[in-house]
């Protein structure tokens, strides 16, 4: 169960982050400073298995109670609180270069940037910019967690909780809901892809445009099928706010929250068979819609890039 | 037998009052530090100049009152700090010294620990 947290795109020790690589530096100080306090026990217990009962034992017992069991420990957490104090002011920052809300959901996230730009289950953050992220939750608590960029925070009801990222490695790096939120919890990921400043600056505009195409057979059959009451699709009659956002849903590298490559047959499957991959979830799936209409409503959705 | 009164020599008040004061400071300065939080953080987060005057004057206060508390204990319970003499007569005389003893540790357990407790206002300077 270790082992896919040990590489790839969600090992913690990737330091794909400043913040990242800060909270790395102080954990290889605390399995350095376990392991060598590990091995001093280690060795006390062996020679006091060893040693003789001597006149003096006594007096060595209560010298070790107060050495070992009071002086040292109290060096020690002092040493490690104000290490652990300066490395969390160290990853707080005072000043942020984009402001990103998540919202969670039973079970998707919803991704808000600045200009009114919504999408759901990817996080593209700029490389060397720090990124002010806003979590909150819809329903119950969920906890926000992408192991290779470090920080993992609550997503609760009402409250507003903040994370901040600094990436450093452009790439697509996992991350998961690591609250226990409901029967899909394991299914409910996203991908965090860490683009150059100007490549995200040109995907942000992008993004920011309305749906295109705005017209055809496929969007009549995805409005005629009722699915705009629960999607979004900018620039058209589709505003429904319960689902993901679709406006650029072509565009997307996964479905179904991060679990399923984004490809034709998957998408058809998706659409009429929902619940089969994800069960429990909202969207009721859609297995009597005539093939046509079908096959338009999918030509349309991967054709909004 | 004339038993000891709540607040005097012999009672065991002493070592049930010391760590409820580290109990005190800890529950104060959290309640400051979320209370000011809530209420005056908005899309800024709010100063911590105030609460951490407020923290500094509470730990003062418990720092004072446990080294209060501990030199009651060194010379009206005949106290150490040694961990080498034994205290294990059943006597009126030694029972006292044992509580005495018994305080002084918790003192300086309980120092330490309101110390730990007010160190992050010594860090952090806004609320996030």
């Amino acid at each position: 169960m270790c082992l896919p947290g040990c590489s790839g795109r969600h090992y913690w020790f990737s330091g794909a982050s400043e913040e990242a690589q800060s909270i790395e530096t102080l954990a290889w100080i605390l399995f350095a400073g376990a392991g060598v306090i590990w091995l001093i026990v280690m060795a006390l217990a062996f020679f006091a298995m060893r040693s003789s009962g001597r006149s003096n034992t006594e007096k060595s017992a209560r010298r070790m109670i107060l050495w070992g069991g009071f002086a040292f420990p109290t060096v020690v957490l002092a040493a490690l609180l104000g290490t652990g104090l300066l490395t969390l002011k160290s990853i707080v920052a005072e000043r942020s270069d984009l402001t990103l809300e998540v919202e969670g959901e039973q079970w998707w996230w919803r991704v808000g940037y600045p200009g009114g730009v919504v999408t759901a289950n990817e996080v593209r953050l700029p490389r060397g910019r720090t990124a002010e992220i806003l979590l909150t939750a819809d329903d119950v608590i969920h906890s926000f967690w992408a192991p290779a960029l470090g920080g993992k925070i609550d997503m609760i009801p009402g409250r507003e909780n903040r994370l901040t990222l600094t990436p450093t490695t452009v790439g697509n790096w996992g991350g998961l809901c690591a609250e226990y939120c409901g029967g899909a919890h394991a299914q409910m990921r996203f991908n965090v892809i860490v683009m150059e400043p100007d490549a995200f600056d040109a995907w942000l505009e992008d993004e920011a445009a309305p749906a295109q195409p705005e017209s055809g057979p496929g969007l009549e059959a995805f409005l005629g099928e009722g699915c705009g009451a629960c999607h979004t699709i900018r620039g058209t009659e589709a505003q429904g706010l319960v689902g993901p956002d679709l406006t650029h849903f072509g565009a997307r590298t996964s479905l179904g929250a991060g679990i399923l490559a984004l490809d034709r047959d998957t998408l058809r499957h998706w659409i009429t068979h929902t619940d089969t991959l994800k069960p429990g979830v909202k969207m009721p799936a859609y297995p009597d819609i005539p093939t046509e209409e079908l096959e338009d409503m999918i030509d349309y959705l991967l054709s909004l890039t | 037998m004339k038993y000891p009164r709540l607040i005097s020599e012999g009672s065991v008040w002493i070592v049930a009052t010391i760590p409820s004061i580290w109990a005190g400071h800890f529950l104060l300065c959290y309640w400051v530090a979320a209370v000011w939080c809530a209420k005056f953080s908005g899309t800024v987060p709010a100063s911590l100049t105030t609460p951490r005057w407020i923290i500094a004057a509470l730990t003062a206060l418990s720092l004072g009152a446990i080294a209060f508390l501990a030199y009651r204990a060194l010379h009206s319970y005949g106290g150490t700090f040694s961990v080498e003499n034994e205290i294990n007569q059943n006597t009126s005389h030694d029972r006292k010294r044992f509580l005495g003893h018994v305080s002084l540790l918790l003192a300086a357990l309980s120092a330490i620990a309101i110390c730990f407790t007010a160190a992050p206002a010594l860090v952090f300077a806004r609320c996030w």
